[in-house]
């Protein structure tokens, strides 16, 4: 058995953020497990720019972002091991396997679950038709391109607008590909504007709003998709049905957070963020885990993942010095009007720091909004927003001192 | 009298700017709720530039590619040509990251650097 | 009955229902040809010619709403870095079709002194309907008294115990609750169904059974609850048939495969049969391989099976490829339900046990399969309406199931004849040619008694056979990491690190375990074949996270480019080229 302060699962921006955190803030022996050959999880394949705007004020690319991560780590004391799996856990106890260790049964005072996030399949979008190859993931395909130096297809078909479909319409094009346009179910973007100008604008690629695909075709390689467009119930119109021809399917249709090894630990999960409930300090229900970045909820930028990780690394240093002072009854936050998250979902220390930061998500898209924090009928704190939109995470960092009067009950919620 | 549309991406109000020009004279931008609005779309239409990332081939290394980057803004319409002539490029590993991959590509001043650390293929 | 008098009778049927259709009747058999409007008119003629007393129905009636099969020229599918056998020159029986029929003839034949050799033409053992298959052992009560497959099921599936020891594959037998709810008889008023079900229909399912060599039992409602607490309370009571199973398909046809080839048998892959000509007392079998000579030919080609026995010369029956599609449903789940569940409805349809809530023996849940007369021999396509279907129709039984679990959909093709029984018995007109043929459900349950029985045929037909004393009937299955104790992950990984080295993050494959399956005596070829044996790819991320690096472990294994790794077999390369190179075509 290997006795460590904090283990940090997964190696990519949370990850090393954690880890980092956890080892400035005093955890002495820190152990960073990493399932691929390499550090920086999803980084290295992202190598489109727009990381790092907060946090370093430069726009870097993924692998630039996660690079000076790697360096900081590599500056410290943190046991950093590669290639390596964790199979089991429980409260303060992992197994793991690498090919170099064998069999790594560690026991561990805090845990940082850092695990990130999967993409949405096939299946979960439930397209009927043949399953030839040809149909990929854009981050699988992002992978293949960027680090395999292999090209997927030729002439391609994109589904859903999320970000990562929308950078690979644009790399797929730089690459010499064809892409036949963007199909996207919802009657908005599922991804930021900023990649809808640089990415679909700027090549002149389509985007068909309130489209999905129906069909495809082809028996060992996807040879035509059928394409149809959606009523108001997202019924497909069978009069909008047209065939494409083309060789790949690409799938952009949302993230799900990585959690089977929070399952088996008894964590509690929060069913819309699809990630476990945590508190300001991102620690879930069982005393000692702690979770941060995709593995809480699915982000939009690196930036805010780093953030949750520091704070999740700080937390687990604490919790080790038995620093924290915890409540007696927590503070529930909810979401109200037009809110369809809130994390945290509670409010647990005693005396957190000077300020905390809310991450929130909308429902729907709307102008000219304030959002309010209150207790019971009692109005804590307000902001006046432009626009909220579901693609576009909301910060809320606030002084303690708003939260001072706070009940045993919390909501946020987004006023007309 | 000619009419151009920029959705501005400065923030999530995402504007629709609407830019008029004649010969290249702009004569009025409107839509925009402010300022930073009118600023994107002068220069989306005089000189739209972007950051150009993508791979170059390497020899030797963990992987067969290595991403790089533009040290700077690019004219949007030599992005293509950009693309062809990196293409050509085959770099050596190891390579660190900032590493110049290409000097001053076609003509714009504009160093192509490496993104990232690649170590060479020890097998 | 007489050729003639058959054949007036036929023609009645045909003036009535079918005109415009010929029919010539020859030695028993019946032989349709014309042209119908629609595919199933195809098929509904078949059948009723079929319901005569024919021995089976060739039916090459085509429709006008059907185009031309498009099928591709057959060639090696395969780069020769990746699989290049040699074939011998002659067999004393050459199988055609590596499915779980085909690969229980080869394994049960590798018993004697023989030369076998087994003809697959995909890329990998059990791609045609054995991997769709719903993995069920039967006991035969679903099929029609007097067929040859009921009888053949219902002495199989006790053979199942010994076999899956045998071959150290997973056979579960958890059972099935045949369910009578409010729904069984749609038709009728409540009252007087209810009352029926509870008194009538569930004693006559339980007879039936018995007579299978079941041992069933009655489960009133509260009882049920109990076994079933996630079933529909439309449920009035059920019958439990405690020996029905549920075997890994691809599993068996493997450990079958490996199991054969053990005892002497050869198994090609990527070995097309493109004509078989008589040759003396031997037949010739070209292949997209080369040729070879062989004193019998077993036909278990499954949907090609009569077209085959046509190449052969042997117009004795034909195939009419049935669809059934399935969804798949992640692991975590399986214990939603604690048997095999199906819903009684009355009436019932003639051609298909009806599908069910099926567990697999790796705890997903399965359900379907559907049943969909299809022109096409390889459609394999899930549509939108079978995937609604499905969802409502099961959706019923177990209803507050989250479909949110739902992995992978999939379709798979029978092979049934017009007859709707398995024809096994040498061609009338090809001496030494046995077809096995009109294998569907239950064919996995009876492929042991199948394989017996086409043994028997060979010995009648006089081939000499010699029973081996060195036949080995135990096969050990390789590694799986993840069903080892701590303690023996620990030493295995320190034996061979790469058995350290997690690929599939979702079953937890190891690099160790895929290439087992790469070395194997049927090697994968393939990335489905890899996650067939391995199961890497087969978890909630659908090979998201390990596809990639199954795919460069197969390039590096086989020393080919990464875009000419396959997904399963030729014509289904996972990438076009390398990046850049279209850029610096100028395109």
């Amino acid at each position: 058995m290997i006795d460590v302060d904090v283990a940090v699962i997964g190696g990519g921006p949370a990850g090393l953020a954690a880890a980092l955190s956890a080892y400035r803030n005093g955890a002495k022996n820190v152990w960073l497990l990493e399932r691929n050959p390499e550090l920086g999880g999803i980084l290295p394949q992202c190598i489109h720019d727009g990381f790092g705007n907060f946090i370093f004020k430069e726009m870097l690319t993924g692998p630039e972002y996660a690079q000076r991560y790697i360096d900081e780590v590599k500056k410290t004391g943190i046991t950093v091991k590669l290639n390596t799996m964790v199979l089991e856990m429980g409260p303060e106890r992992l197994i793991a396997v690498n090919p170099k260790d064998g069999l790594l049964d560690i026991k561990a005072k805090a845990i940082i679950l850092a695990m990130g996030c999967r993409e949405r399949t096939r299946p979960q979008i439930l397209i009927p038709g043949y399953r030839p190859a040809g149909i990929y993931t854009a981050g699988v395909a992002q992978r293949y391109i960027n680090m395999e130096g292999v090209m997927p297809g030729k002439k391609v078909v994109i589904l859903g607008s999320g970000d990562v479909g929308l950078i690979m319409a644009r790399r797929f094009t730089l690459e010499g590909a064809k892409v036949e346009g963007v199909y996207e179910i919802m009657s908005n973007p599922g991804g930021l504007t900023r990649n809808i100008v640089q990415c679909l604008n700027d090549y002149d690629i389509p985007l068909h709003l309130s489209h999905t695909i129906v069909n495809i075709k082809g028996k060992k390689r996807v040879e035509e998709v059928t394409v149809a467009q959606v009523d108001s119930q997202m019924t497909p119109i069978k009069s909008t049905k047209r065939d494409i021809s083309c060789d790949t399917l690409l799938l952009s249709v949302g993230l799900i957070p990585e959690n089977e090894l929070s399952k088996m630990a008894d964590v509690a999960m929060d069913p819309i963020t699809g990630g476990p409930v945590v508190d300001e300090a991102m620690e879930t229900s069982v005393s000692g885990i702690f979770a941060c970045g995709n593995v809480a909820h699915v982000h939009d930028l690196v930036d805010d993942v780093s953030k949750a990780g520091e704070t999740a690394g700080k937390g687990a240093a604490e919790h080790i010095s038995d620093k924290i002072k915890k409540r007696k009854v927590p503070v529930i936050v909810k979401g109200g009007r037009n809110i369809r998250y809130v994390v945290p979902q509670i409010i647990r220390n005693e005396d957190f720091d000077k300020r905390i930061t809310f991450y929130l998500r909308v429902n729907d898209v709307e102008e000219d909004v304030k959002l309010v924090l209150l207790s019971g009928e009692k109005l804590l704190y307000k902001r006046k927003e432009n626009v909220v939109k579901p693609p576009e995470m909301v910060r809320l960092t606030l002084l303690s001192k708003f939260l001072e009067n706070v009940g045993n009950e919390l909501t946020i919620e987004a006023q007309k | 009298m000619k009419k151009h549309r920029f959705v501005c991406i400065d923030c999530p109000l995402s504007c629709e700017v609407a830019l008029t020009e004649e010969d290249g004279k702009i004569l009025e931008i409107k839509n925009n709720r402010c300022k930073k609005g009118e600023e994107y779309a002068i220069a989306e239409f005089t000189n739209p530039v972007r950051i150009l990332t993508t791979t170059v081939r390497v020899e030797g290394g963990i992987l067969p590619v290595v991403p790089v980057r533009s040290k700077g803004h690019i004219p949007k319409k030599l992005i293509r040509e950009c693309m062809r002539e990196l293409a050509k490029v085959e770099a050596n590993a190891p390579i660190k990251c900032g590493d110049m991959i290409y000097e001053n590509i076609l003509n714009t001043g504009i160093y192509i650097v490496s993104s990232r650390d690649l170590q060479e293929d020890e097998a | 009955m007489e050729d003639a008098k058959l054949k007036r009778k036929i023609e009645k049927l045909l003036n009535k229902e079918f005109s415009g259709i010929e029919v010539s009747i020859d030695d028993g058999i019946a032989h349709l040809s014309g042209e119908l409007n629609s595919w199933n008119e195809v098929v509904e003629l078949g059948h009723k010619v079929g319901k005569l007393e024919v021995e089976e129905v060739v039916n090459l009636v085509t429709a006008k709403e059907v185009k031309a099969e498009r099928r591709e020229k057959p060639g090696l599918k395969l780069p020769k870095k990746i699989y290049d056998p040699t074939l011998p020159k002659s067999a004393d029986v050459v199988i055609i079709g590596g499915g779980v029929t085909g690969c229980f003839i080869a394994r049960e034949l590798s018993r004697y002194n023989l030369d076998i050799a087994l003809l697959e033409k995909e890329c990998d053992i059990g791609e045609g309907g054995t991997k769709s298959n719903s993995a069920q052992i039967h006991t035969g009560i679903g099929e029609h008294s007097g067929t040859l497959k009921k009888e053949l099921c219902a002495k199989s599936w006790p053979l199942y115990e010994k076999i899956s020891e045998e071959l150290d594959v997973p056979y579960k037998k958890d059972g099935l609750l045949v369910v009578l709810t409010k729904d069984t008889l749609p038709k009728v008023p409540s009252f007087i169904a209810n009352f029926v079900s509870r008194t009538i229909i569930a004693h006559v399912i339980k007879s039936k059974a018995k007579k299978v060599g079941d041992e069933p039992r009655i489960v009133k409602k509260e009882e049920l609850m109990e076994m079933e607490p996630n079933l529909t309370d439309r449920a009035l009571v059920a019958v439990l048939m405690p020996n029905y199973g549920i075997i890994c398909p691809h599993r068996l046809t493997e450990a079958l495969a490996e199991n054969a080839v053990q005892n002497g048998a050869s198994i090609f892959l990527d070995t097309e049969v493109i004509g078989i000509s008589p040759n003396g007392e031997m037949k010739k079998v070209i292949t997209t391989r080369g040729e070879i000579e062989a004193k019998f030919i077993v036909n278990a080609a499954g949907v090609y099976a009569d077209k085959i026995a046509e190449m052969a010369g042997a117009k004795e029956f034909t195939i009419h490829p049935r669809k059934g599609s399935t969804l798949l449903f992640d692991k975590g789940v399986g214990d939603y339900v604690n048997h095999q569940i199906s819903e009684m409805k009355l009436p019932q349809d003639p051609h298909t046990k009806g599908g069910a809530v099926l567990k697999t023996v790796d705890e997903n849940i399965n359900w379907g399969p559907t049943a969909i007369e299809t022109a096409d021999r390889e459609d394999t396509s899930v549509t939108a309406e079978e995937i609604q279907s499905i969802l409502k129709k099961y959706g019923s039984i177990i209803p507050n199931f989250s479909t949110n679990s739902l992995i992978a959909y999939f379709s798979g093709v029978r092979a049934p004849t017009y007859k709707e029984d398995f024809y096994i018995k040498p061609s009338k007109k090809v001496r030494g040619l046995i077809n096995v043929a009109g294998i569907q459900s239950p064919g996995l349950t009876a492929a042991p008694l199948i394989a017996k029985m086409v043994a028997d045929i060979l010995k009648n037909g006089g081939l000499e056979m010699v029973e081996k004393e060195s036949f080995n009937p135990i096969r050990k299955k390789s590694t799986v990491f993840e069903d080892l104790t701590l303690e023996e992950k620990e030493k295995l990984v320190g034996e061979n690190p790469l058995y350290g080295n997690v690929v599939c993050r979702c079953e937890h494959v190891t690099e160790g375990e895929i290439l087992d399956a790469i070395r194997s005596p049927i090697p994968a070829l393939n990335v489905d074949a890899i996650k067939r044996r391995t199961r890497a790819g087969m978890g909630r991320c659908q090979g998201g996270f390990c596809g990639p690096r199954v795919a460069e472990i197969l390039a590096r294994e086989f020393d080919i480019p990464l875009e000419k790794v396959t997904k399963d077999g030729g014509g289904s390369e996972l990438f076009v080229g390398k990046t850049k190179v279209s850029l610096m075509e100028g395109k």
